[in-house]
């Protein structure tokens, strides 16, 4: 008995999204996440038991766009394209650099790292540092959810069974500067122990913007508006705690596991003291 | 490909011997062609008429009687094969055989295989595995050295759940640790590692009616022949077994192929029909060999003059659920215990203990780097205790010709490590950096480690177990084939056997022949293990070469046999361990320099250097890719390859989660060759291939402890490791 797969190959996102309605089918972008996660013994194709709707080719989904308030990308666009357009934040450059290997970057799409809402998906944390929106299309309209409320635990999303994720809206802001950490094992092709994404923007003499946002420590990346809140606007030499408090107050938000790649201690305490170090950076910078 | 100068690919640095043989220039690699070009047929590619594939349905749990074993109906065409269709004895021979090929009543081990499923389609291969129950009735498992003085645990091997224990002494070493002035100590930890040979294992059955043929990917096909003699109970003529190119092994393959060289030749015998099986990769890092987890305890004995009176070291390795090589990896390590210095006297313990969990077995360097891991790490640290530069210490100890080994033999050789030392130290910077570094809070560091590694198997295994016999033939059409059971295995013995025979003729390279060995035309030269096939496989074709180059001119087909005669000056007691372990030594010096992330604690290596002796290389650059890929894995091993086990269970179960090296996390090592020349080996050749691994894990952790100013008693020194002793201490 052979098993075959049905596939489809829209040839517009109209079509994707009729295809996505009638039968259910699952999106292939890269298939960087999904050939993995369906592989099945050598020589066997993988199987995911439904259809697969492959978008990866559409063209309205891999684009980007540059407006006045904003940078649109389409959520097909792979890795290595985006390394080459101007309109993409530097950070989520840098994150891209770190992620994987030539090849998987040549595939692998962001849009696919978002709805596969892996703790570990490396540019999710810069992403919630940039508050990006998402657009989920289907045959019917589109909606608008910010990221942080997409995502919501390991492998658990807000996508419709009808929808496609179209893109990713980038809302543009000042940045005095940014800081990317990727802590893996190795230097290619390892997912990450911790990542660390901060911005902040500092105008005379005071930090008017700042934002952490740690994947990898907990179910979904950590971000808290809250304690970002008790540094803004408040001018440095009147902030009454340490760098060293400050990062404390992240301590209940950082809930990491021990696994097959690090424990608990290491990713608790390296994640503290890389927030420290930021702090202590940004509240150093002259400006 | 550009060809290179040949100068140019000489070994980085250039060698620093004055005398270059001939036979050390590179010449292009003998396998290469076929497998750059795709020809070269590596077991999954073998396809047989009406092949059949097959799986195999393992245990999932490390302990357990089996109950039960429920088998949905077979559809046509597919079958199980188990315990039960083992014609001859259920265990795979290695040193015992009390392994069996198939689980019967217990399992011992996650991954133990119960039974295979064959048949022609692997979806539904697949699909019948999933419907097999399997019921366990669990017993409690032995997961380490202490569960066994656990009473409701009942022993795994033997009373004391030991496979083996051994104890040397030389000289009187209660007296030295009476009258030390103070005793140091240290307890030093390596964890397993995974082989990673880039093709998993896999065999080939096929069954005429008469005779079984086994193809795989295999070290030592003599090994697998004994096994199938065993386990089908059968004449040896009848068994058949071929070596298809192999991938890589690294020890990897040298006892576990035996395994499922059974499996297939079972099921081609059930199902008449030829029986491919090959492992996923997945399943590979679950199911084969590992390298032996180590626990070594050292102690010395430090007068008042601190100087180094006795030794008493005491060796635990985890062995896993089966004996396997345990024993003679063991034997390595102990006699390997006091590294390349001069001790008075020592006691050396050693022991290996059973657990419920997958075997470990031959790795690349085969008990010796756990054993020079804790040798390098006591000795630079009792420096440090005695205010003294670790390199200038372990230098006023260091054996030189006619020293006493552990097991009282004696250095029959010049020992020349005093001279690589010089070289190392000058190309490194040794000296300046590693005082430099210990002043400087620059979270940098350097470390030196010094090693040998002992050429051959051990002890008098040449001479009274393997017996190694070549033949060399010089063929109708003037063309010489090499007639030897040895693999080539990406080690480079297709090009280095042929040199050897090529040159002794003083013919050109094309006119010898050396072809995958197949039982039926090679007789058994042993397996290609221990860094022996040079040296020992080698010597036996140059002999045999010498020999037959005075009878070229004959006319027709002329066969020249050779077998291995121990050199005289060897002399071993295997019952006491005393005496001459290895015919001669080759000898290594690394010096690595790190720096450690003050925040994430992650050990960058930012310089590796090395010096060798491998006695004179028969090609410089087939040794430099042993040096380099030695070094790749030897760093691996000591910064990021962990594999844990968890209530018996990996929790590195596959290539994502268990990480090796790629080629940019550490820079391209410097280094350099220095030849010395050994009269019984071809052309003056030692061994070379397990040594470059040896050493580079305690040159990695002597520089970690270096930058960090802390003890480092553990590999791999991963930032976990680092971070929570830091913060232990706090
Ligand atoms: C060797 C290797 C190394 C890797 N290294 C890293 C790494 O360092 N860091 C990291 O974060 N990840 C890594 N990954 C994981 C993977 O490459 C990334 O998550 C990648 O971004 C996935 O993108 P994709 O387009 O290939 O996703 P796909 O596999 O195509 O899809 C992933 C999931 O998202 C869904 N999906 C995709 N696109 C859409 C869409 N537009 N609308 C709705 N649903 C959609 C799919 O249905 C699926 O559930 C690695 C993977 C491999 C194989």
């Amino acid at each position: 008995m052979v098993t075959q797969n049905v596939v489809y190959r829209p040839g517009s996102l109209e079509e994707a999204y009729r295809l996505r309605t009638d039968t259910g089918a699952l999106p292939l972008a890269g298939g960087t996440d999904l050939m993995v996660r369906y592989r099945k013994t050598a020589g066997l194709v993988p199987d995911p038991g439904r259809p697969v709707l492959f978008i990866g080719h559409l063209k309205d989904l891999r684009r980007v766009e540059e407006r006045a308030e904003e940078v649109r990308i389409g959520s097909c666009t792979t890795y290595t394209e985006l390394l080459s357009q101007k309109a993409v934040p530097e950070i989520l450059k840098r994150c891209i650099t770190l992620l994987a290997s030539p090849p998987i970057r040549n595939r692998g799409t962001v849009g696919g790292n978002i709805c596969n809402s892996s703790p570990a998906g490396d540019t999710l944390p810069v992403l919630h540092a940039l508050e990006c929106s998402l657009v989920l299309g289907n045959i019917r309209g589109e909606r608008t959810v910010p990221i942080d409320r997409f995502i919501t635990g390991p492998g658990e999303n807000a996508l419709s069974e009808d929808e496609i994720l179209k893109e990713i809206v980038i809302p543009k802001a000042a940045f005095s500067g940014w800081c990317y950490r990727k802590i893996g094992t190795r230097r290619a092709n390892a997912l990450a122990k911790i990542s660390f994404a901060g911005l902040y923007l500092i105008e005379s003499g005071e930090v008017h913007d700042i934002r952490i946002a740690i994947g990898a420590v907990a179910p979904t990346v950590v971000r808290s508006r809250e304690i970002e809140k008790t540094i803004i606007r408040i001018p440095r030499t009147s902030l009454q705690r340490s760098t060293v408090e400050m990062a404390a107050r992240y301590r209940p938000l950082i809930r990491p596991i021990t696994d097959q790649r690090s424990t608990t201690g290491y990713r608790a305490g390296v994640t503290l003291v890389l927030i420290e170090q930021f702090l202590t950076a940004v509240l150093q910078k002259k400006g | 490909m550009k060809e290179k100068k040949k100068d140019s690919t000489a070994v980085r640095g250039g060698t620093a011997s004055t005398s270059r043989a001939s036979i050390s220039g590179p010449v292009p690699r003998q396998d290469a062609p076929g497998k750059i070009s795709g020809v070269a047929s590596y077991i999954g590619d073998l396809c047989f008429e009406g092949m059949l594939y097959a799986r195999t349905l393992r245990s999932t749990v490390p302990r357990a009687r089996i109950v039960s074993i429920d088998i949905p109906a077979m559809p046509e065409g597919y079958f199980v094969v188990d315990a039960r269709d083992v014609p001859g004895k259920n265990g795979v021979h290695m040193l015992t055989d009390e392994q069996p090929f198939f689980a019967e009543e217990r399992v011992n081990y996650v991954g133990e295989p119960i039974l295979l499923v064959t048949g022609p389609e692997r979806g539904k291969i697949d699909q019948i595995l999933r419907g097999i129950r399997v019921e366990y009735e669990e017993i409690p498992p032995v997961f380490g050295e202490e569960d066994s003085k656990n009473p409701r645990i009942p022993p795994l091997f033997g009373e004391r759940n030991l496979f083996c224990e051994y104890e040397i002494r030389r000289g009187e070493v209660e007296e030295a640790f009476f009258d030390a002035d103070f005793v140091f100590e240290g307890c030093y930890h390596t964890g397993a590692q995974e082989h990673v040979y880039l093709e998993p294992q896999g065999t080939a059955g096929v069954f005429d009616g008469e005779r079984v043929t086994v193809y795989g990917s295999m070290q030592c096909p003599y090994y697998v022949k004994t096994a199938l003699v065993g386990g089908l109970g059968w004449k040896e003529d009848r068994i058949r077994v071929v070596q298809a190119t192999t991938g890589g092994a690294f020890g990897g393959k040298e006892e576990y192929p035996s395994i499922i060289a059974g499996h297939v030749a079972f099921a081609a015998i059930k199902t008449g029909r030829p029986v491919l099986l090959v492992f996923d990769r997945a399943e590979d890092v679950v199911c084969t060999t590992k390298r032996h987890p180590s626990l070594i305890r050292m102690r010395t004995a430090v007068d008042d003059r601190g100087a180094i009176r006795g030794m008493e070291i005491d060796i635990a390795l985890d062995g896993g659920a089966y004996v396997g090589l345990s024993p003679v990896v063991l034997q390595r390590a102990m006699f390997a215990a006091t590294g390349v210095y001069r001790i008075p006297c020592i006691r050396v313990k050693g022991r290996v203990f059973a657990t419920n969990s997958v075997p470990t077995g031959a790795f690349r360097g085969f008990g010796a780097p756990q054993a020079f891991f804790a040798v390098e790490m006591h000795m630079h640290s009792l420096a440090e205790k005695l205010r003294k530069d670790p390199l200038e210490f372990k230098r006023s100890y260091l054996l030189s010709m006619g020293d006493p080994t552990v097991t009282d033999g004696r250095m029959k050789q010049e020992v020349p490590l005093p001279r690589m030392i010089d070289r190392l130290c000058k190309l490194s910077g040794y000296e300046k950096k590693h005082r430099a570094y210990k002043k400087e809070k620059t979270r940098r560091g350097i470390g030196v480690s010094l090693f040998f590694h002992g050429c051959a198997f051990t002890g008098s295994g040449e001479k009274d177990k393997i017996k190694a016999k070549v033949l060399l033939k010089k063929e109708d059409d003037e063309s010489v084939s090499i007639l030897v059971s040895n693999v080539e295995m990406g080690q480079g013995a297709q090009t280095t056997l042929k040199k050897i025979v090529a040159e002794t003729l003083g013919c050109g390279l094309e006119r010898v022949r050396y072809d995958n060995p197949d039982t039926d035309r090679v007789p058994d030269s042993g397996p290609t293990v221990a860094s022996r096939t040079v040296m020992i496989v080698g010597g036996l074709l140059a002999k045999a070469a010498g020999r037959l180059k005075r009878r070229m001119d004959e006319k027709g087909e002329v066969k020249i046999e050779e077998r291995y005669v121990q050199p005289p000056h060897i002399e071993w007691d295997q019952d006491t361990f005393t005496g001459d372990a290895y015919p001669v030594y080759s000898w290594g010096a690394n010096a690595v320099e790190v720096e450690v992330d003050p925040v994430t604690f992650e050990v960058r290596v930012i310089g590796v250097w090395g010096i060798y002796d491998v006695g004179t290389p028969i090609d410089e650059r087939i040794v430099g890719g042993q040096i380099e890929g030695g070094i790749s894995q030897g760093l691996g091993y000591a910064t990021i390859e962990l594999l844990q086990k968890e209530n018996g269970r990996l929790r590195q179960k596959n290539l994502t989660d268990y990480i090796i090296p790629s080629s940019m996390d550490f820079p391209d090592p410097v280094y350099e060759l220095f030849s010395s020349s050994y009269e019984h080996g071809p052309f003056g050749a030692k061994c070379a291939g397990e040594l470059p691994f040896v050493g580079v894990a305690p040159a990695v952790a002597a520089a970690v402890q270096n930058a960090i100013g802390r003890p480092v008693r553990r590999l791999p020194v991963s930032p976990e490791y680092l971070f929570e002793a830091e913060h232990d201490e706090d």
